[in-house]
């Protein structure tokens, strides 16, 4: 019969060990009497003297010593739970939830991104007139791409920052990865790839419409300027305009064979001057 | 003429636990196949943390093909008590729980702001995501290790 302790009742500890819990007593702050099944997960994993140990090693600090105390109990009831992997068990599945929202979290980014970009080059479109007139004038045209990329790529580079800090557990996952075994990982794997697959699929779906629906943009606001073209007009312009340039390229063929032939009879003179002067020598 | 004390060394080599424990290995150990005498290292730790009895009690208790990933599991929490007497390995899992309900918040606000575009509710030139996008890539160094949130909810449920 267990003797009952300043707190009016014995630990869960002593009552299990079936001994006097006297006020000294390491393990009664922390296994309260009504929590039997507690301790004897704990006294099953670590053993009362190793907890009392790790206690010791604690030293006075009271806070240090309940965290670590709830530590082991959980600790403790993991492996109580999963006889095999323990703590592993919920270190893996976290891990994987990581890789999961990571690879969701990147494809949503890139969508916004993209959506971003098309609201941009919307926007740029409504001013295509302007464009359009600034063309006329011989202006360069408004340079917006660069802007859109740069939204692009601080967005990326803020999941990539995520990434570098998911990378300090990497050592701890490949720890667990060997640990768990290949199976678990193909199946990991799997719902991985085929969660990624359908994220690219769903990624892939609105750039082509998108593009499409650009180029039928484009060509719609482009079709009223040609419309104001009288074409009778405009090839009558262009037949002028090439008698013009043919008579124009003729002259000028007839200047230049008039030019040749002046310089042929000038260079013909000197050459004989020149046989002349040598003669004599 | 073999002596009787070399018998162990005629069979096999005495495993690291049965070094460790200055004893003799016998055939039928149960330590011997996953603490190689290469490896002393650790069934030190695991003997340190749990207690090479615990540690027998439990290999009993679970299936042969099922020891090697139990004992492997055992050395990896052991070592990380070690290096950590307060947290030991449950840290990592409160810090890898942190983690994943960040990373739920920041895709709740980006599918938030997708299905804005989608509706035409947000021009470019307006980001609305400076409090999220800021915390992304921010790595706290004093993460204030907590117990995981699931310790409340009696984990212990009885073996499998």
């Amino acid at each position: 019969m267990t003797i009952k302790s300043g707190s009016g009742q014995a630990c869960a500890a002593c009552k299990y060990q079936r001994r006097r819990c006297t006020p000294e007593c390491l393990l009664a702050p922390f296994f309260p009497a009504d929590e039997p099944k507690m301790f004897q997960n704990v006294h099953r994993l670590f053993g009362v003297k190793n907890i009392q140990n790790l206690l010791k090693e604690l030293g006075h600090d009271l806070n240090q010593k309940a965290t670590a105390m709830k530590s082991i109990k959980y600790h403790a009831a993991m492996r109580n739970k999963h006889p095999v992997w323990g703590c592993m068990v919920e270190i893996h599945q976290l891990n994987c939830q990581i890789q999961l929202a990571e690879e969701e979290l990147q494809a949503v980014l890139h969508q916004l991104a993209f959506y971003k970009q098309q609201h941009e080059n919307q926007l740029s479109s409504r001013t295509a007139d302007d464009y359009i007139s600034d063309l006329q004038l011989g202006m360069a045209p408004p340079g917006n791409s660069l802007e859109a990329h740069s939204h692009y790529n601080n967005e990326e580079a803020g999941a990539a920052d995520y990434n570098i800090n998911y990378m300090d557990f990497k050592e701890m996952n490949n720890v667990v990865n060997s640990m768990c075994g290949y199976s678990n990982n193909n199946s990991n794997d799997n719902n991985l790839n085929s969660t990624v697959t359908h994220a690219h699929l769903v990624m892939q779906q609105p750039p082509l419409s998108a593009v499409e629906q650009q180029q039928h943009e484009d060509y719609s606001e482009m079709q009223p300027f040609f419309d104001n073209i009288d074409d009778s007009q405009s090839y009558i312009g262009c037949k002028e305009a090439y008698d013009q340039s043919s008579l124009s390229l003729e002259s000028q063929f007839k200047a230049s064979r008039h030019d040749v032939e002046e310089i042929d009879e000038n260079e013909l003179k000197s050459a004989a001057a020149c046989f002349s002067l040598t003669s004599v020598n | 003429m073999a002596s009787s004390s070399s018998s162990s060394s005629y069979s096999n080599p005495p495993c690291a636990a049965c070094k460790f424990l200055r004893r003799k290995c016998l055939s039928g150990c149960i330590f011997a196949p996953y603490f190689p005498p290469e490896e002393p290292t650790k069934f030190a730790n695991v003997h340190k943390i749990f207690g090479a009895s615990n540690v027998s009690k439990l290999l009993n208790e679970i299936l042969p093909h099922q020891r090697e990933d139990a004992v492997n599991s055992l050395a990896y929490e052991a070592e990380a008590r070690l290096k950590d007497p307060v947290y030991g390995c449950v840290g990592a899992i409160s810090v890898l729980q942190r983690q994943v309900l960040q990373l739920q918040k920041e895709l709740d606000a980006t599918n938030a702001d997708l299905m804005r575009y989608t509706n035409n509710e947000i021009s470019p030139y307006n980001p609305r995501r400076m409090g999220y996008g800021s915390g992304v890539g921010s790595y706290n160094p004093n993460p204030g290790y907590s117990v995981p949130y699931s310790y409340g909810e009696n984990p212990g449920h009885g073996s499998n």
